[in-house]
């Protein structure tokens, strides 16, 4: 019995800290869905770009870690500052319809020129941290734990914290909240709309650069990884596509949901189950709740 | 820099076209004297939100385009500038329909309006709390979200907020929209309270004719892109044509549209 029970603690612990590796890619999401009210489809493009180029300074021209990181996160910089001027810009006046559908070509030549630059071959990323169970928490909770989970979970953690403060207590974040609300009203009081969007690509790439190098390091630096974006629609349409706290809600739930139906129903349907039962727990969220149990609610005065 | 003329707003004989083809506005000037209230009054689809939005450059926003004539704000003409920048020399544009952030906290949207200027905790504090002298209403309900507050408290939000950047010239467009009569007196003594006590230049849109006229010194009337009468605001409400079509009222006494368009059907059998 007690056998059972740590069994199902640790499938649960283990889906939950594999859930905040889909909250930190469904974060990037979040940011840009809240200034510009656009799914970013590029987002998973942005994870797959960002930390290959992250690899190609440390393999091809062997700059240190820390050094290779700050370019990478640099060149995010660049990627906000080019998509804001050559994309967003132009596109000012279009409908958030017209938007999405850029967001879907900017995704196709980020992943081409990621791949242009730095090659098709499946690169390994050593972060230093195994993916295997800490012997600590092994030896005392009697629960196998990845050393990588737990890292990504207080990564994710810091990033929300952080995120958090940023929106609810600077000013740029008080700018921020602005234009997600209402672009125009907010232009008209003199909030530079443009620094905005600047800001909030160039913040949505970092966060696709640490989303990236937790998945690249379990599971290679690698072209799938773009299809990672579709693992947070599920999270996003149940945390609320606006909410900070609900990207991280939502990815626990689907980390730990995921997991659990794996292991106890998952053998009743031959298995495999993980790959699908996000989405239908989603569709129970469209049909129920669909502003996530976070998001902000559509406010219509009568 | 001609800061020595009289007027704070000049725009000369422009015209304003959307999509480069839909002609808005045909010919209109107007003045506006440093720290006067100015209307700019007019029907539904005359013009007025068109003029306004060229004024505050957010016709961009709305592929609008000055296509002749020009305007000139404090000195400087507007045509290169960008809403930020013109609300960076003194000029903010409360838009028709309150536009409120919604989701923001009363105090929230307030102090947003102070977004172009680089002011410190404190400073923000002392000018939130000078604000709220002129918005009593509003320092009770900081706390709420906008979105749940009372359209007239929006509308209060949105001249509150527009004057956190601390403006030389407001545009406000048809402010009492939608408002309850006693609302509307509350908003225009406000409007009036700022434009004496912190002498801000107002130029002011409006359909509400006669409550316009009365808290203004000069009006403007456009119909269909076009000034068609100017003059003070009391040569204005003494008018007869002004008070035919705008007031309702005629010689006879007061006169409703069925009683316009009975005399117009009169007048085509006569001829």
């Amino acid at each position: 019995m007690a056998n059972e029970l740590l069994f199902f603690m640790e499938v649960l612990v283990g889906g939950l800290l594999a859930g905040t590796m889909y909250s930190l890619v469904a974060l990037g999401f979040v940011l840009i869905f809240k200034a510009s009210a656009t799914f970013n489809f590029s987002q998973g493009a942005m994870v797959f770009f960002s930390v290959l180029a992250f690899c190609g300074f440390m393999q091809d021209f062997n700059i240190p870690f820390v050094l290779a990181f700050i370019l990478a996160a640099l060149l995010m910089v660049v990627v906000g500052l080019c998509t804001e001027r050559f994309v967003l810009r132009p596109l000012m006046n279009a409908s958030e319809d017209t938007v999405l559908m850029a967001t879907i070509g900017l995704g196709y030549v980020l992943e081409g020129l990621a791949q242009a630059a730095w090659g098709v071959e499946v690169r390994r990323l050593d972060l230093g941290i195994g993916d295997f169970p800490v012997p600590w928490i092994a030896d005392n909770l009697k629960l196998f734990i990845s050393a990588l989970d737990i890292t990504a979970g207080l990564v994710a953690a810091l990033m929300i914290i952080g995120l958090f403060l940023l929106f609810k207590y600077t000013k740029i974040g008080l700018g921020l909240r602005a234009v997600a609300d209402d672009a125009g009203a907010a232009s008209s009081i003199g909030i530079p709309l443009k620094h905005i969007m600047l800001l909030v690509w160039s913040a949505a790439g970092v966060v696709a650069l640490v989303a990236g190098c937790m998945w690249g390091a379990r599971a290679g630096v690698q072209f799938a990884l773009v299809d990672l974006a579709l693992k947070a629609l599920p999270v996003l349409i149940i945390g609320g596509f606006s909410s900070i706290p609900g990207a991280i809600v939502g990815g626990l739930i689907i980390g730990a949901v995921e997991k659990v139906l794996e292991v106890y129903i998952g053998p009743f349907f031959g298995g495999a189950i993980e790959g699908w039962a996000p989405y239908v727990l989603a569709i129970f969220f469209l049909l129920y709740r669909p502003e996530g149990l976070f998001g902000e609610k559509i406010i219509r005065r009568v | 820099m001609n800061n020595s003329s009289p007027n704070i707003l000049d725009i000369k004989n422009i015209e304003v076209r959307y999509d480069n083809v839909i002609l808005a506005l045909h010919d209109v000037s107007l003045k506006v004297p440093k720290g006067k209230v100015v209307a700019l009054l007019g029907a539904n689809g005359a013009g007025k939100s068109t003029t306004l939005k060229a004024v505050s450059t957010m016709l961009a926003s709305e592929r609008g385009k000055v296509t002749k004539g020009s305007i000139d704000y404090d000195g400087n003409s507007v045509e290169k500038q960008t809403p930020s920048q013109m609300v960076g020399l003194g000029m903010v544009q409360v838009l028709e329909g309150r536009r409120c952030f919604g989701h923001l906290t009363v105090e929230e949207n307030i102090i947003s309006g102070a977004y172009s200027r680089k002011l410190s905790k404190g400073d923000i504090n002392q000018e939130l709390e000078k604000i709220y002298t002129y918005f009593i209403r509003l320092k009770e309900r900081r706390k709420s979200q906008a979105a749940f507050t009372s359209g007239g408290e929006q509308q209060m939000i949105a001249v509150a907020r527009a004057m956190m950047a601390k403006p030389k010239m407001l545009l406000l467009d048809e402010p009492t929209m939608g408002l309850a009569p006693q609302l509307v007196a509350e908003i225009f003594n406000i409007v009036k309270e700022l434009n004496q006590k912190e002498e801000v230049s107002i130029l002011l849109a409006e359909q509400n004719t006669n409550i316009a006229l009365k808290n203004s010194d000069y009006g403007y009337i456009i119909e269909t892109g076009k000034v068609m009468l100017e003059g003070t605001a009391q040569s204005l409400l003494n008018d007869d044509k002004v008070k035919e079509l705008y007031l309702g009222i005629s010689k006879k006494g007061r006169k409703n549209f069925r009683d316009v368009l009975k005399d117009e059907s009169l007048n085509k059998r006569s001829n």
